[in-house]
């Protein structure tokens, strides 16, 4: 067999608008998932116990199940409540809630790392609890827990793919759409595997490139 | 109910394609990912730049893309059709591989190098070492990991669904079809992979207990002639 990929070229600008949509749903999804996230962890860590067991619930159902059930259940089960979401509202949700399970993992590790008597030395300052929580304990926290966000990020990034089968036009959608015009499957799928690859090595790249602006004012970075 | 009971008796015989898709490529991918992890570590850049290589692409790249490289690829490349089963089993074994790479060799990598260094000082050769010294550590130290890409594997494939082969995911989107009720056979679903997720983690935490020393794992034998001394 030969390998021909001029006829692909026609459809890079369709390739790079769905890699598009690929990065502004991981974007979104992170965002939504991250803020979360942190409310399922102080859920989680909670002294009321309902709230406690519901987002250890929570964490476990979403991380023990897989997203495309989670996609199908969203998408196809919630319109019997008569929620009825587009695919790309289905999507995000879907995105989001797993994000937020496993970002909920990662935030406990972070805020565990931060000493107790941190906080109590911003309480001893004076500062008021709201920015104890943000500057004394958040911050840090996250600085911690950094690498592994990324990290969930770039896998974010890959399994927004799945958001594909539901008919969401991102990039693994316009791969298949491509490959059913073209027929040209090889091709197609390894320019859309080096898209996904260089892409999530350049978010990785930024990311560390990032570490050191974010948390310049750290002794040790 | 009873047709509750047929239904949910449905997506179980489902949920075993599910675990014999596991097992197999799980076994598969196990052992190929056990070579790929020694060659990441081998000093020789001809066996470690194309296991680094694979390792890292395969890791960065979506599971779903994969499924259709072999989907498409294979009948193009090779020739022969693959049945879905088969389908489903190279690619989630080759996606296992890349991942049981990575947790071999950060497992071998994290056992103290005092160890190797204690086994040459002993006279055992390469083998022995690897194999009586270093790899009994290292397997204590994997099965955490292990375990989570146990978890990952059974999610990964309800993606094999996407290509024809009917799974538990798969089966539950029929089912849904028939009875009209998504929430249901999708629930239903999710509760079963919950639960093996559940035992692999639980199975997971007894091995690790087992693995430890001091909570009943089989000691060495002194009388070990691979833990001799030799050469005096």
């Amino acid at each position: 067999m030969n390998l021909y990929f001029g006829d692909i070229l026609p459809y890079m600008g369709q390739l790079l608008t769905a890699l598009g949509v690929s990065l502004g749903i991981t974007v979104a999804s992170f965002v939504i998932g991250g803020v979360l996230s942190i409310a399922v962890y102080a859920g989680k860590a909670s002294s009321i116990k309902l709230l406690s067991l519901l987002c250890t619930g929570y964490i476990g159902l979403f991380r023990n199940t897989p997203l495309l059930v989670q996609i199908y259940l969203i998408y196809f089960g919630l319109p019997v409540f008569g929620i009825n979401l587009d695919v790309f509202q289905a999507s995000l949700i879907a995105l989001s809630l797993n994000n937020a399970s496993y970002c909920a993992e990662i935030v406990r590790g972070g805020f565990n790392s931060v000493p107790r008597g941190l906080v109590e030395a911003g309480e001893a300052l004076g500062l008021d609890r709201w920015t104890v929580f943000t500057r004394v304990t958040l911050t840090p926290a996250l600085r911690a827990v950094y690498p592994s966000l990324v990290n969930q990020f770039v896998h974010l990034f890959l399994t927004s793919s799945l958001a594909s089968i539901i008919g969401l036009p991102e990039l693994m959608h316009a791969i298949l759409e491509i490959n059913s015009q073209t027929y040209r499957s090889i091709e197609v799928l390894a320019i859309g595997a080096l898209l996904y690859f260089a892409s999530g090595f350049l978010i990785s790249l930024i990311a560390r490139v990032g570490e050191r602006f974010l948390f310049r004012w750290a002794v040790n970075v | 109910m009873d047709a509750f009971i047929e239904q949910a008796l449905g997506l179980l015989g489902a949920a075993g394609w599910t675990l014999l898709l596991c097992l197999t490529s799980g076994v598969a991918g196990t052992a190929f990912g056990f070579v790929l992890g020694l060659m990441q570590i081998s000093k020789n850049p001809a066996l470690r730049w194309p296991a680094v290589v694979y390792v890292t692409v395969v890791r960065g790249i979506p599971v779903l893309l994969l499924i259709f490289f072999v989907y498409f690829g294979v009948p193009l490349l090779l020739g022969v059709n693959l049945e879905p089963f088969f389908t489903g089993f190279v690619s989630l074994a080759l996606v296992g591989a890349a991942y049981t790479g990575e947790i071999f060799r950060g497992a071998i990598q994290a056992v103290p190098r005092g160890q190797s260094e204690a086994a040459t000082a002993l006279g055992l050769n390469a083998a022995d070492t690897m194999f009586r010294v270093i790899l009994p550590q290292a397997l204590r130290i994997a099965v955490p990991a292990g375990t989570g890409f146990l978890i990952n594997l059974v999610k990964d494939s309800s993606l094999i669904g996407i290509i024809g082969f009917v799974e538990l995911t798969r089966a539950a989107k029929i089912l849904s079809n028939l009875t009209l009720d998504p929430l249901g056979a999708f629930l239903m679903a999710a509760v079963i992979y919950f639960f093996i997720s559940f035992a692999i983690s639980r199975v997971g935490a007894l091995l690790e207990r087992r693995l430890t020393p001091q909570f009943g794992a089989r000691k060495p034998r002194v009388d070990d002639p691979a833990l001799t001394p030799t050469g005096h």
